[in-house]
Formats: structure tokens, C-alpha cells, sequence
């Protein structure tokens, strides 16, 4: 009996393995990333909600056929609004510095990012006298942005500025400051239903097909307009790494026939880059370009594998600021450039949106805040543009300052 | 855990695992019997896996270049950090505890490192790592012994709480390393060896040593076989089991080490939450048992190796992410069930 036990234990292993296994011989025939052209999907599409990137004249932004760069486009097809038009008069700043106004500030998350933002609206906040009440983070938690929401509204602000984690769940949440008439200035996503101009006063975000198209022109350039490229894309439904990706992907599709990518990999847990990337390095040894879809985790595991495998030929480029990523690009390693938002910028916008909302001031229904493309010689520049910051002191020698 | 299986028979360390020393046989003859009892096929689960994964790989994937050398020493220093973590929660399992903290305490041990060793060179930064997590080991295990609170409740708080304090010591951000020893000493090549292959040989070796040749590893599966009789014999079991959670915890600050040298930066996140997963599934399907009692350092090492294997064997045969999840999660759900029930029947 105990024998006929172990026996079946090990046929049972053998099964169970090969299941397994065969699941992985299935989808590699989909989602192939040696040899020819990547085939694998798109990053899963942006949510209904939120704003999208779209190439122009077609439905989606990756279609290598296209013949127009990608350009942000708001929740309802609006065209966008660059953040320099978002002002106030002098009288207008008078205006809002009497009326004794305050604010809720309710983040998604914290980081670098989300510091920047804040910056941008403290300051301008600042100087409209608009007293900020609270200031909180979700963590990526839209229960605890609810909560977050019924807390602040206790303390009956005048305006909300929130980056939504969830639209559905935001839409429920965030009803009973609409209803109190508070002031919402929305980051990014748009709550479920939610009508410009009755429901919330603005929207801003990042120019996410500006940072894709910057991200491909500094590889393509980089490679000068040839050569194999791995991409590792964001595998997840996140709106804002989804459209860069895409973007990025369709860009290079379009500006440099010179370059295929050929390895196409999708990274859903940053601590992962660095073995997607070696293998990616294992299977296309002739890869001389990677692109992967944020720095900070993803870029670093990258640098990793690239470190290991000896393969300082390799051009990386990345998006969004982070310390690792611009020592590398300072000391001329493998990245050679990175695609950043003007987070301070944006933090500015959605305040100056906040103070046109009291003031009954007709918003654009959709702003958007520049691309910039770094290199080594504006880095110093970007990280004040970008991150309102300058850069670590590592940086700032590695550059020869 | 439990406070303690039922085992009644205890085995120790090694590959495949021996008998303990409870067994009265003694002499060629016991030594015999023991030999025979190691050649059990029921104890390889770990090595069939190996072979059958490593085989399938080798055919299907050869031509995205499994066998190149290159890769395989990429399996390895995967594996490296998984694996000195595998041999600390070796002891844990072994006496019956879990330590479910050990990815935050890799993720804040890569920050302090990290942070250190710009000021204060190589030794110093890999001994302020290690303090942390003896700390938070001796905090894991004075709670638990202390306050009589279950291993798992204390370290599940606890990783709320060092995860916290990880997040708050650079802001989320990586932290970049820029001394060149560091990374080559932890996590780069000694010669031509990678250093992550040495250090796990290392914590290989270290384990096994103490599970075959000290008292300590002999204490440890007495109380994790059972702990009352552990104590009626003398045994100081509220001290192997705070010591069991402090080498776990030293083992995963060693870790994060050894990650932060592999990948240049310190981080919070430097390993993904779910790899706790890989750790555990390392350790029991290398033999040791979930109930106590029963060890493999060994075992714990190869079955690191065989999860690494298996990732990179999914990755370059290009699943989705989500595929590999699925794969992943089958075979190590079946590999672990299946090694534990041949254990219980062995």
C-alpha cells in the first residue's frame, strides 16, 4: 500500500510538472521573444476613464502602420491644453488671497513623483493663501483613499486635489465633496461619470505620449536610426505606464525603420527586470538597445544584468528621474537617456486649476505638462524642471561638478 | 506553526537527509542502516524536480540558450540569495517556527548596506546589515518565546512594521551604490567565480555544520519534533527558538546584501513579496519538514536552484507574465504538496 502510495506521489509530480511545463511550451509560440519580430499584445488597454494616448487618425497607439506621432488626448477625444496657459491675472491672485480658502491634498501614493506634485501645489498654494488642511497617501489602496476622503471632508475644504486610484471607486468616494460643492482638481484618472466643468473643475497630467516619443528618439538617435531592441513594457493595466509604453513603441515603429525590436517582454514585479533582462540578453545576444518602462527598480535590475553579462555596448534608455539611472547616465554608462515628466510643474498647474475653481474661472478640460528628454548635458536642468531638486551630490560629480 | 509536530523520528541535516542521533544504532552497523535509510527514493522529490525541470529546459529551450554557460551561471546567482535565505528558514521550519518577515528585513538590510558603505567601506556596511537583522531576529524570537505569541502572528507585524521603516529610509527610492569592492565582494566575480555562488556555498556549509555537527542543530529538531519532550530532556527551548528566527533573519540581511552588491542599489522592494513563496517552497521541497522535526540544508539549496531554474526556463521561453505565474504556482504547489506527503509516509 505504502509503496502504491509513493508510486502515485511520483506519477502524480510528473503530471503536475508536466502541465506546468507544457502551459510554458503553449505560450511561448504567442509570445515569442527570440528570433523574429515581437508578436505579443499591446500593455492591456488604458482604463475607460482616464485619459488616453492615441495615434492620430487610428484606434490604437501601436500600430506600426501608423503615420502620426501619438499625442495625449483627453478622457472624450479633447484636445490638450499646455500647462503655460493654466495663469492667474494679478487681480485674480488678490482675489483668492482674500477669501481665506483651504485644501486636501490625496495622493495615490508617496515617492519622488508625488513629492514633486506636492511641491508644485504648496507652492503656489502658498502664495494664494490657500491654507492646506491635510494631506494624505493611499498607497495604492482605494479603500483607504475612501477613508481618506470622509476624513478631509470633515474639515470642510474648499478644494480637493487627488489623483483617483481606482475611477470606480473614486467616483462613489469622492460624491459627497461634490455634492458639498468642493472644488475637485483631478491628477491623471477621471472618476467613473464624472463631467467636466459640473463635477470637477480640471484636469492635468503628464504629457504620456510626449515622454514615449522622447524615450524612443533618444534610443533611436543613440543607435543612430539602427539596430535590434529589446523592450521590457510595464505588464500590468496601469494607465500611465500603459500609454508610455505604447507610445514609445509606436514611435519607434514610426521614426526608425532601422531598428526591430526583437525580444518583447512584459515585467509585472520590478525586482524581476534583472532576470527578464539576462534572459533577454541569453536569447538575443545582438540586442544593442533596451528600453524599460520606469527607472527606479526596473532600470537598476537592467543595469544589473547588463553589468554581469559585460555589456557596456548596450544603450538603455528609461523614464522618470531616479538617482541610480542619472549616476549611470552621468558617468556615461549604459543609459543614455531618460524621458522625465515636470512633476513640479504639474503639482503648479493643478493649484493654479484649484484657485480658477473658486474664482467660478472656466478651466481647458484637459492639461497636459511637457516631456523633457535628459541627457547628460541638461541633467542638472532636469532634476530642477522635473523634481523641483538637485541632483544627489554622486550625480552632480560624476558630471564634473 | 504549531508548537511542535508529532514526528517521532528525527532527522538532520544533509543530502539526502540522515537520521538523528536519537537512534540508538551506533557502530558499523548503525551507520549501515543509516546509509540505507538515506538511499529512501522518497527523500530525492528535490532531485527528480532538478532533473525533470533541468531536462525539459535543456531540450525545449536549448535553442534560446538554456545550456549556455552563461546562463546557467545566471540560474545560480538567481538562485544565490534564495538560497542563503532557504537555509536560514531551514532552521525555523525545522524547529517548528516560520519566519514570515524575512522580505522586509531583505529589503531594509540592502538600504543600511547601502547607505553605510559610502562612508564606512565593505565590512562595516555588511556588518550593519547583519546587526539589523539580528535585531529584528532577536525581536522576532523574544516576542514569540516571551509574550507566548505564535511565530507567524509575530514576524506577519513585524514585516508591517520593518517594511515601513524600509520605505521611510530613502523615501521609496533606490538607493545607488557606487563602491566597486562592495559589489565585487557580494555580489560581482571573485577570479572567476561569481562571489553569490560562493557566499551561498558558504551559508551551504554553515548550515550544514551546524545541523550535523553541533548541538545546537541537534536541539533544534528535538524541539521541533516535539518540544515538550525537547524540555523534559533539558533542552533550553525558548532559546533554540529564538535562535532559529535570529539565523533567519541574519540569513535574510545577508541576503539583501547580497542583492544590493548583485544589483548596485539599495531598495525596499529589492526582492518582490511573493519570493517568501520561493523560500518556502525551497526548503520543503528540499526535505525538510513544515511540522518540525525534519532538515535539509542541502535539500533547501538545490530546491533554491530549482525554482531559479524553472523562472528562468519560463522567462526565456517567453509566457506572458501571467502564464509564468500560473506555471510557477502550479509546480511548486504540487512539488511542495507532493514532497510533503512522501514525507509523512516515509
Amino acid at each position: 500500500m505504502k509503496h502504491t502510495k509513493h508510486q502515485s506521489g511520483r506519477v502524480l509530480l510528473g503530471a503536475v510538472l508536466a502541465l506546468g511545463l507544457l502551459a510554458a511550451s503553449c505560450g511561448s509560440d504567442e509570445e515569442a521573444t527570440s528570433g523574429s519580430a515581437a508578436t505579443s499584445a499591446a500593455p492591456a488597454a488604458s482604463d475607460a476613464s482616464a485619459t488616453e494616448t492615441a495615434v492620430t487618425g487610428t484606434a490604437t497607439s501601436d500600430d506600426p502602420a501608423a503615420t502620426a506621432d501619438p499625442v495625449t488626448v483627453g478622457p472624450a477625444g479633447e484636445t490638450a491644453t499646455a500647462s503655460s496657459e493654466i495663469v492667474l491675472t494679478d487681480a485674480e491672485l488678490a482675489t483668492v488671497n482674500e477669501g481665506g480658502f483651504t485644501a486636501a491634498l490625496l495622493w495615490h501614493t508617496e515617492g519622488a513623483f508625488v513629492t514633486a506634485v506636492s511641491n508644485g501645489v504648496h507652492a503656489v498654494f502658498d502664495k494664494l493663501g490657500i491654507e492646506i488642511v491635510a494631506e494624505t497617501s493611499a498607497g495604492f489602496d482605494a479603500t483607504k483613499q475612501a477613508s481618506d476622503v470622509a476624513t478631509v471632508m470633515a474639515l470642510d475644504p474648499d478644494i480637493i486635489v487627488t489623483l483617483v486610484v481606482d475611477p470606480d471607486a473614486g467616483a462613489e468616494a469622492l460624491e459627497p465633496a461634490v455634492d458639498a460643492g468642493v472644488k475637485l482638481v483631478l491628477l491623471s484618472n477621471v472618476p467613473t461619470g464624472y463631467v467636466h466643468g459640473t463635477d470637477y473643475v480640471g484636469l492635468a497630467t503628464d504629457d504620456l505620449a510626449g515622454m514615449g516619443i522622447a524615450a524612443a528618439d533618444l534610443l533611436g538617435e543613440s543607435l543612430g536610426g539602427s539596430g535590434k531592441v529589446g523592450y521590457i513594457f510595464h505588464d500590468a493595466a496601469y494607465y500611465v505606464t500603459n500609454q508610455r509604453d505604447a507610445a514609445f513603441k509606436a514611435r519607434l515603429a514610426q521614426m526608425y525603420p532601422g531598428i526591430e525590436i526583437v525580444a518583447e517582454e512584459g515585467m509585472a514585479a520590478p525586482a524581476r527586470a534583472e532576470e527578464i533582462a539576462s534572459a533577454m540578453l541569453t536569447t538575443n545576444p545582438e540586442v544593442t538597445g533596451i528600453y524599460t518602462p520606469w527607472s527606479d527598480g526596473p532600470a537598476d535590475g537592467v543595469l544589473a544584468a547588463l553589468r554581469a553579462a559585460d555589456r557596456s555596448d548596450v544603450k538603455l534608455v528609461t523614464m522618470d528621474l531616479s538617482d541610480n539611472a542619472s549616476l549611470d547616465l552621468a558617468m556615461g554608462g549604459n543609459v543614455v537617456g531618460i524621458a522625465a515628466d515636470e512633476a513640479f510643474e504639474l503639482g503648479r498647474t493643478l493649484a493654479t486649476e484649484g484657485a480658477y475653481g473658486v474664482l467660478d474661472k472656466e478651466t481647458p478640460p484637459f492639461v497636459v505638462v511637457p516631456a523633457i528628454a535628459v541627457t547628460r548635458t541638461n541633467l542638472v536642468e532636469a532634476y530642477e524642471r522635473s523634481l523641483d531638486s538637485e541632483p544627489p551630490a554622486a550625480v552632480t560629480e560624476a558630471l564634473g561638478g | 506553526m504549531s508548537t511542535g509536530g508529532s514526528n517521532a523520528r528525527v532527522v538532520v541535516a544533509g543530502f539526502p537527509a540522515a537520521t538523528a542521533p536519537a537512534s540508538s544504532d551506533s557502530g558499523v552497523i548503525g551507520w549501515g542502516r543509516r546509509v540505507l535509510a538515506d538511499v529512501n527514493p522518497n527523500r530525492y522529490v528535490v532531485l527528480i524536480a532538478f532533473l525533470l525541470i533541468f531536462a525539459f529546459f535543456a531540450i525545449t529551450q536549448r535553442d534560446h540558450g538554456f545550456l549556455t554557460s552563461t546562463n546557467l551561471i545566471n540560474i545560480g546567482r538567481f538562485a544565490a540569495p534564495i538560497a542563503v535565505m532557504a537555509v536560514g528558514m531551514t532552521f525555523a521550519l525545522a524547529a517548528a517556527e516560520i519566519d514570515l518577515s524575512l522580505i522586509a528585513v531583505v529589503g531594509l538590510s540592502s538600504l543600511v548596506a547601502a547607505k553605510v558603505v559610502e562612508s564606512n567601506g565593505l565590512v562595516i556596511a555588511a556588518l550593519a546589515a547583519l546587526a539589523v537583522g539580528a535585531t529584528i531576529g532577536l525581536v522576532n524570537g523574544m516576542l514569540s518565546v516571551k509574550l507566548r505569541i505564535p511565530s507567524f502572528l509575530v514576524t506577519l507585524g513585524m514585516t508591517g512594521i520593518i517594511g515601513g521603516v524600509a520605505r521611510s529610509v530613502n523615501d521609496l527610492k533606490s538607493l545607488p551604490i557606487s563602491d566597486e569592492d562592495f559589489q565585487t565582494v557580494f555580489g560581482g566575480k571573485l577570479g572567476p567565480v561569481s562571489s553569490l555562488l560562493v557566499w551561498s556555498a558558504v551559508a551551504l556549509a554553515l548550515g550544514w555544520v551546524a545541523f550535523a555537527k553541533l548541538r545546537f542543530g541537534r536541539h533544534v529538531l528535538s524541539v521541533g519534533a516535539n518540544r515538550p519532550a525537547a524540555k523534559m530532556v533539558g533542552i533550553r527551548t525558548d532559546r533554540v527558538r529564538i535562535g532559529v528566527l535570529l539565523i533567519g533573519s541574519i540569513a535574510a540581511a545577508f541576503a539583501g546584501v547580497m542583492l544590493a552588491a548583485r544589483s548596485g542599489v539599495g531598495k525596499h522592494d529589492i526582492l518582490a513579496d511573493n519570493e517568501l513563496l520561493s523560500v518556502i517552497a525551497a526548503v520543503v521541497i528540499g526535505g525538510t519538514s513544515m511540522f518540525g522535526g525534519r532538515a535539509s540544508v542541502a535539500g533547501a539549496v538545490v530546491g533554491a536552484v530549482t525554482i531559479s531554474m524553472m523562472t528562468n526556463g519560463l522567462t526565456l521561453a517567453g509566457l506572458s507574465v501571467n502564464n509564468q505565474m500560473i506555471a510557477r504556482g502550479v509546480i511548486i504547489v504540487a512539488a511542495v504538496a507532493i514532497s510533503s506527503r512522501e514525507k509523512k509516509e516515509a
